[in-house]
């Protein structure tokens, strides 16, 4: 009896030990790993039946109904260019160019993948709202106060992650998104 | 010696398939749970169109606000799903169709229909489907059929639903 118990007990850590890690590593893993670009992060299978175990089992937790790279490049950043992790509390200057897709967008989340609630329910900015004279050099505010311009609220002093997402990709950004360039993120103040 | 290492290695055998095993059933379960969540207000293999996205509104996790969204959860288990729809000619608008381990397994959007009338049928292996029409064969019963239409601006919402309310999914005899 005691050896039976001996080796249930063996399983059950067994199975604590791998399903615990994989779990952690759903939720704390990145919406897709293997291409890094700045601040950026995307995969290349995403949303298809190529995807890893892993990062389909990601982003069915944070991403889900995600496109094929095809119609869809979805790259997420969760720090600035500088390293640091984005913060509610803090200003950041988002500067970008030309991003070859027919349509892309920015949206701010929470590190769950949700967006926040702000008062002016305003989350994302899209290519639509750029500028026809600024597209080939653009700024986005990103803070907890209202700013003129083009701006996204934070909405919350915790934690934040962006998502940009290109639609119908073209050039590199459709062949080999390890060779584009992706909007730069700097910090700029703080609050207390 | 093997009795020192037989433990352990229980333990790691065991935790090797604990971890792969959780890994491979993760996106069914999360795929079952957001089904479960849509079908409190989306009817199976029907389009609901939502109202644009927003933090109180979010039926997904990472919606996107710059888009409008229809869903149609779908179960062919009754028989093979229709699709109908008309891509909104001139913005970014497509149909997807999410099998339940959540792989796209189908997408089409306005630029590739070019203006013409959308009409495929989904069936698993062995479903009889119309002669003629386009088939996308799916390994599993259930999954989420998804339209997104682009808007530049939540205003533009009331111009496109006209539109994308023309996309139907509807169950043919099994």
């Amino acid at each position: 009896m005691k050896a039976v118990l001996k080796w249930v007990g063996l399983i059950v850590v067994g199975l604590a030990l791998g399903s615990g890690l994989a779990v952690w590593q759903i939720r704390t893993g990145g919406l897709g790993n293997d291409v890094r670009v700045g601040p950026w992060t995307t995969g290349r299978d995403v949303g298809t039946a190529d995807a890893d175990i892993k990062t389909r089992a990601i982003v069915a937790l944070r991403g889900l109904l995600a496109l094929p790279a095809k119609e869809a490049r979805y790259f997420t950043a969760a720090t600035d260019s500088a390293g640091a992790p984005l913060s509610g509390k803090c200003r950041y200057a988002m500067t970008g160019g030309d991003i070859a897709a027919r349509w892309w967008s920015v949206t701010l989340y929470d590190r769950g993948g949700w967006l926040i609630p702000n008062r002016w329910s305003r989350y994302s900015i899209g290519s639509a709202r750029i500028p026809a004279g600024q597209a080939e050099h653009w700024t986005v505010q990103i803070g907890p106060d209202e700013q003129p311009g083009l701006w996204i609220p934070t909405g919350t002093d915790g934690p934040f992650e962006l998502t940009l997402r290109a639609y119908r990709p073209q050039g590199e950004m459709a062949r080999d998104p390890s060779r584009i360039s992706l909007p730069t993120i700097t910090k700029g103040e703080c609050r207390p | 010696m093997i009795r020192r290492i037989a433990p352990l290695a229980v333990v790691a055998v065991v935790a090797l398939g604990s971890y792969y095993g959780t890994l491979a059933a993760a996106p069914y379960g999360l795929m079952r749970l957001a089904e479960a969540k849509l079908t409190k207000t989306a009817p199976v293999n029907h389009f609901t169109h939502t109202p644009p996205v927003r933090a109180e509104r979010q039926f997904v996790v990472r919606p996107s606000p710059d888009l409008l969204y229809s869903v149609c959860p779908y179960d062919l288990t009754a028989g093979p799903l229709e699709v109908t729809a008309v891509l909104v000619p001139g913005r970014y608008s497509s149909i997807s169709v999410f099998d339940a381990r959540t792989d796209n397994a189908y997408v089409r959007n306005d630029e590739e229909m070019a203006g013409k009338p959308m009409r495929v049928v989904l069936a698993l292996e062995g479903q009889a489907v119309p002669a003629g029409v386009e088939t996308v064969r799916v390994r599993y019963a259930t999954g989420i059929i998804l339209q997104r239409v682009l808007l530049a601006d939540p205003s533009e919402a009331a111009a496109v639903d006209p539109i994308r309310e023309k996309a139907q999914c509807r169950t043919l005899a099994g």
